[in-house]
């Protein structure tokens, strides 16, 4: 079975730094892909350089058989990458269901098709209370959540999460690890940065860990978390999978 | 663009992409006021209304939807106005064609200026705004030849339908009106398409827009396109009424900063807060201009733009928005 | 190529002046991240205060920036207690309107108390310097070095005193700052208050090279914006190298092209940074395509 996500050798550069550093890795179609790492070591940088916002410096992205290493975001998102930010960016004027009918637009043209596939959306994460509400009035918690329903909406074949649990109380963050969990079967591929661990341990089939712009470890959770680079690199944090 | 309104059920006050009474009320009340007789000694101040009312609903559709807030509309309102005046006087070309011309010319200067500065944000575009509309402004005014440069151009006034020259201000009247008709059913067709969404979604969230797959500078583009078009338009009828066209006041900061005002005080990103802008700023300003202009030159734009900032700081939403919160209020809940 | 070199070296001396009038500007941006568009009017209310000043007490108006400069601190206080800070929590819109609204209302009042007339000071200088077969107006090279003073000791103050620390601090994040503990309003009022306080040292200087009345703000507020987006907002190095490439740009166009279109280049050349520079040439990086208030 053929990628649907390649990264081969990526490279960014800023000025004098170097935030991705020779990066390499695949993703199968109906993986979870957990994507952890230290602050600042180029998570974020990451999920740019796939979705198109950022430009590499060298290397080469394809998705599902194309070529989009240069492409622009909007252009990457209608092909089926979906992503989420990692400090909301809702469209702060709009109610909830007009903000995740932007994203549903990619499959339904019509304003009454997209709408109910919003409405559908929201129902999914759980956010029906907040229909009409303008997004303004959302807590952080919640704007995670129109996010996540955001980049649904859009019908991605792959889907970029980044820390979608961050700052969620525990229920709140086992339901959306629930859910997450449940994406790859409704055959949607997930790539998860997250800094929430045991989350992220439980659900993910497999883990990258990032450091400094490297690639230092790629494997089974159980084996990343005893992974004596991968501890190193946390400082010596231990790494609860309970 | 597919069109969405609901004739089932008419709300009472102003909801996005939807009639309501209040808009049908308003419009019969239009209709009324250019009845010759009804208002007299108004015509010329009701006139205007409409069509700086109209201005202002173009103006909106790049500023008010789409977030972008340009300092350098006169450029598109002297663009359509000189196409259409220099195809009437040099090429006998009649204005109900030359406006279309006009407005294809300034969608095109809008697509130029989206190219160079859509890209640029906050006050960096509404600056490159201001210095695009003075390079036509100065443009303009040294190409003799074809503007007439300073000396400006002239209409010859004998009222002809065929030239867009009427006797009566009530047909100049029901022109200007049609036109803001025009402008504000574009403006609410736009309110229920997926375009409108789009600008929309670029307007509040570039980023989170380019991620749910829409293309901002294109969305940008059109939307500059589309209101420079019907700027256009406005500046022609604007020619066809006044007869002359003089460059320093067709393409002034000014003229564009009139351009942006109306919107902001009626309500941005609203049907109808333009007009309610337009219809609140343009009598005050000739009833200032008429009753104090001569007794101390720039007295009425003292108090006019005293007023303004006092609105701006404390009626951000505009006077549409003052509405909508009316419109919430639930005493009886 | 004499007449060159004196073209080039006009050029500089007045956009040095030109410089001047524009730091104020450009440090506003930098710390507030606002752009005041009735900056031109503060110019020419400082302008005019200059020109009374000499009516009045028969000096030269260089002697007027005494009274000048502080006054126009002050004018920047109260513009920033009444106008200003009331609409920085607001959306973006509304400072830009109300200070374009403000400059409307200065320009009128202006033109309702001191009429349209231009007015003009009394020739300070009788003959011009020359240095070989160049020659230079005092008043310009009066300018250059009254700029250049200036630069410098703001470029000491930025780097070496608590204030200059305390501005660099909030340039670059205005929450940290805050909690910090350095006093963020204070700093936007006293940095707007020295801002303005530019503006009427510039006035001084110009006062003697240009004639005053009202509408004479818009002829430099665009000017002053071009010089701010070549050299970068924020930067004042970058306002001095901005002021010189625009004084040296608009010395050779009015020469060597028709003075018309001269005008019309430099809005070209403004359009043309914008495009391809748009942080100029010292600005922080991606300024322009991030904005503020994001």
């Amino acid at each position: 079975m053929s990628a649907l996500l390649q990264v081969n050798n990526i490279r960014r550069a800023f000025r004098t730094t170097l935030a991705i550093d020779d990066v390499s890795f695949d993703v199968q179609p109906g993986e979870l892909l957990g994507l952890i790492g230290p602050n600042g070591a180029g998570k974020s940088t990451l999920f740019n350089l796939i979705a198109g916002v950022l430009p590499s410096t060298s290397g080469q992205i394809i998705f599902d058989g194309k070529r989009v290493t240069g492409w622009k975001s909007h252009d990457i998102a209608r092909i089926g990458v979906g992503r989420t930010f990692q400090i909301p960016k809702p469209y702060r004027q709009l109610s909830v269901v007009e903000n995740v009918m932007l994203s549903a637009f990619l499959r339904e043209k019509s304003l009454a098709g997209a709408r109910r596939l919003a409405e559908a959306t929201l129902v999914d994460v759980g956010l029906t209370d907040y229909i009409e509400a303008p997004a303004s009035s959302l807590s952080v918690g919640l704007l995670k959540r129109l996010e996540v329903a955001r980049a649904l909406a859009m019908g991605p074949k792959l889907v970029l999460f980044d820390e979608i649990v961050a700052g969620l109380t525990p229920t709140e963050v086992g339901a959306m690890t629930k859910f997450v969990a449940a994406l790859p079967s409704r055959g949607i591929t997930v790539i998860w940065v997250e800094h929430v661990l045991y989350a992220i341990m439980k659900t993910a089939t497999r883990m990258l860990v990032i450091n400094r712009g490297k690639l230092i470890a790629e494997g089974a959770p159980a084996a990343i978390a005893r992974h004596p680079a991968v501890v190193k690199a946390y400082l010596g944090e231990e790494m609860d999978i309970a | 663009m597919s069109v969405e309104f609901r004739p089932t059920r008419i709300s009472m006050l102003p909801k996005r992409g939807q009639i309501s009474w209040f808009e049908i009320l308003s419009l019969s009340i239009s209709i009324l006021l250019i009845i010759p007789g009804i208002a007299p000694n108004f015509q010329d101040v009701i006139l205007l209304s409409f069509l700086f009312g109209g201005l202002a609903l173009a103006w909106n559709i790049s500023g008010g939807y789409a977030g972008l807030i340009s300092f350098g509309h006169s450029a598109f309102f002297g663009v359509g106005a000189y196409t259409s005046t220099i195809l009437l006087v040099n090429y006998g070309v009649s204005p109900w064609i030359g406006v279309w011309i006009g407005a294809l010319f300034s969608a095109v200067l809008g697509s130029v200026l989206a190219l160079i500065c859509a890209r640029l944000r906050g006050p960096f575009f509404i600056l490159s705004t201001l210095a695009f509309a003075e390079v036509v402004r100065i443009g303009a005014l040294n190409w003799s030849s074809l503007t007439g440069g300073p000396e400006g151009l002239s209409i010859m006034p004998t009222p002809l339908l065929t030239n867009m020259v009427f006797a009566s201000k009530t047909t100049y009247a029901a022109l200007m009106l049609t036109y803001l008709v025009l402008v504000y059913f574009v403006t609410k067709s736009l309110e229920a398409s997926r375009f409108g969404y789009y600008l929309l979604a670029i307007r509040d969230n570039e980023d989170a827009a380019s991620a749910a797959g829409v293309n901002p500078l294109a969305g940008k583009t059109a939307a500059l396109a589309l209101s420079a078009a019907l700027t256009g338009v406005g500046g022609s009828l604007f020619a066809q009424y006044f007869l002359y066209l003089d460059p320093t006041y067709m393409i002034s900061p000014e003229l564009s900063f009139q351009f942006a005002l109306l919107p902001a005080v009626g309500g941005l990103g609203t049907a109808v807060g333009p007009v309610l802008g337009s219809f609140l700023i343009t009598p005050l300003s000739e009833l200032l201009r008429s009753h104090l202009g001569n007794a101390a030159a720039g007295l009425h734009l003292v108090i006019y733009s005293f007023s303004l900032v006092i609105v701006m700081l404390y009626f951000p939403t505009g006077v549409a928005g003052a509405l909508n919160r009316v419109s919430h209020w639930r005493p009886f809940s | 190529m004499n007449t060159f070199i004196q073209l080039v070296i006009s050029g500089v001396l007045i956009g040095s002046v030109y410089a001047l009038m524009s730091i104020g500007l450009t440090l506003i941006f930098g710390v507030l991240r606002i752009v005041n568009f009735a900056h031109g009017e503060f110019l020419m209310i400082a302008m005019y205060g200059a020109w009374a000043f000499t009516q009045v007490f028969g000096l030269n108006p260089y002697l007027a920036a005494v009274a000048i400069v502080p006054a126009m601190s002050l004018f920047g206080a109260v513009v920033y207690r009444l106008i200003v800070s009331p609409a920085l929590d607001k959306p973006h819109l509304v400072i830009v309107f109300a200070t374009m609204a403000l400059s409307i209302f200065l320009q009128n009042a202006a033109l309702m108390t001191m009429t349209a007339d231009l007015r003009d000071i009394p020739p300070i200088f009788n003959h011009s310097i020359s240095i070989g077969p160049i020659f230079l107006r005092p008043e310009l090279l009066l300018g250059f070095l009254i700029t250049i003073a200036c630069t410098v000791g703001l470029q000491w103050m930025i780097k070496k005193t608590y204030f200059g620390k305390a501005i660099r601090a909030t340039v670059q994040d205005g929450e940290a700052a805050m909690l910090m503990g350095i006093p963020v309003p204070r700093i936007f009022l006293m940095t707007f208050a020295g801002g303005s306080a530019l503006v009427g040292l510039s006035a001084c200087v110009m006062m003697p090279l240009f004639s005053v009345f009202p509408s004479v703000g818009l002829n430099f507020v665009l000017i002053a914006f071009v010089i701010v987006v070549l050299g970068g907002m924020g930067s004042i190095e970058g306002a001095l190298l901005g002021g010189i490439c625009v004084g040296v740009t608009q010395s050779l166009s009015s020469y060597y092209v028709a003075p018309a279109f001269g005008q019309m280049f430099f809005f070209v050349l403004f359009l043309l940074v914008l495009i391809f520079r748009p942080n100029g040439i010292l600005g922080q990086q991606g300024a322009a395509t991030i904005g503020m208030n994001e």
